[in-house]
């Protein structure tokens, strides 16, 4: 029984943590977007194809493992620090991508008779599902590092291509309506 | 204004630029030295007269921000061995020693202005960090070179 319970409060430990980082990394989002710095979150869609295949970059053990093998010590953790904070901001990034499509995708529907509530119920759940782990994922690059979180990596970009489309799918006609709001916020913060 | 260039023009003189010019530079890092160098500092615009006279001044200036750009992504997504050895080319075509441009590098940092303005911060801090680390790399290797 006593096993149970403490089994039970990892679980919630490990959830609220996730869900902290999670809305740390979104108020940074919002931070972002107020002072108009655009660092980070509000990269502008040209941008994107370049921040994705850096992904492969950033989260490759390759370099980590070259510099350590090539420079001293404190070179090679100064290195480290670089690489995951340049990943926690590229997680950031993502989640401010997702979150904006979202946020596009809610306006488009509000006011919609032609919404399907399952679909909503189950976009609802996906994007839960995303905040999720990316708030996971966000702790274990923090804790282990890119190269260690580099599956985890994985799944959360399949979890966002998966959101994507189902914003497509739930709502094909309102998809134009929320990629016209979004490049209305990109033209309105540049 | 660019968005009245012709893609045609912007494309045709994006390969005279990489045919007459680019081509015959060694190395990508030295390619994406040359092509800031011909961008003005305090407006972000690109100037090339030869360029400007075949083409227009703003055909020109979106050619050369284009092959800027291409090439920047070619070095921010190469592996930090290959950026090492790009460095060392580097070294080796300006008659310097690895260690003496490592030195000047870390020191002056020019490599700063290299990044397209258009690029996205998280690609502009991971090139310089890449780089500072690359650098890094060179000075260690000479410190175990000559120990004393």
């Amino acid at each position: 029984m006593s096993v149970l319970a403490y089994l039970l409060l990892a679980v919630v430990t490990i959830f609220n943590i996730c869900l902290f980082l999670s809305r740390r990394g979104g108020r940074r989002d919002f931070d972002r977007e107020v002072d108009g710095t655009g660092h980070g979150t509000s990269v502008p869609f040209g941008r994107e194809r370049l921040n994705s295949e850096l992904s492969a970059r950033l989260f490759d053990p390759e370099d980590v493992d070259f510099v350590a093998s090539e420079t001293y010590r404190g070179d090679a953790r100064q290195f480290r620090r670089e690489r995951t904070a340049l990943a926690l901001d590229w997680l950031r990034a993502v989640r401010g991508q997702v979150n904006q499509l979202i946020r596009a995708h809610v306006k488009a529907v509000r006011g919609n008779a032609g919404v399907k509530p399952a679909d909503e119920i189950r976009l609802g759940f996906e994007f839960f599902l995303f905040q999720l782990n990316s708030g996971f994922l966000y702790f274990v690059i923090w804790a282990c590092g890119p190269p260690r979180a580099a599956k985890l990596v994985r799944y959360s970009l399949e979890l966002a291509g998966q959101l994507q489309k189902a914003t497509e799918d739930v709502l094909p006609a309102g998809r134009q309506v929320a990629m016209e709001l979004l490049e209305g916020n990109q033209e309105r913060k540049t | 204004m660019h968005g009245e260039l012709k893609h045609e023009d912007v494309e045709a003189a994006r390969r005279d630029l990489a045919d007459r010019t680019l081509a015959k530079i060694r190395g990508d890092l030295a390619r994406l030295i040359y092509l800031a160098s011909m961008r003005d500092y305090n407006t972000g615009e690109y100037h090339h007269e030869g360029l400007a006279y075949m083409f227009t001044e703003s055909v020109a200036g979106e050619a050369i921000a284009s092959c800027h750009r291409e090439v920047f992504r070619r070095l921010v997504l190469c592996s930090l061995k290959e950026l090492v050895e790009q460095l060392e080319l580097h070294a080796r075509t300006n008659c310097s020693s690895s260690a003496e441009l490592a030195r000047v590098w870390a020191k002056l940092q020019p490599y700063r202005v290299t990044v397209p303005l258009e690029c996205s911060p998280l690609a502009g801090r991971f090139f310089l960090s890449n780089i500072k680390a690359a650098l890094a790399i060179l000075q260690s290797r000479q410190l175990r070179a000559h120990p004393e």
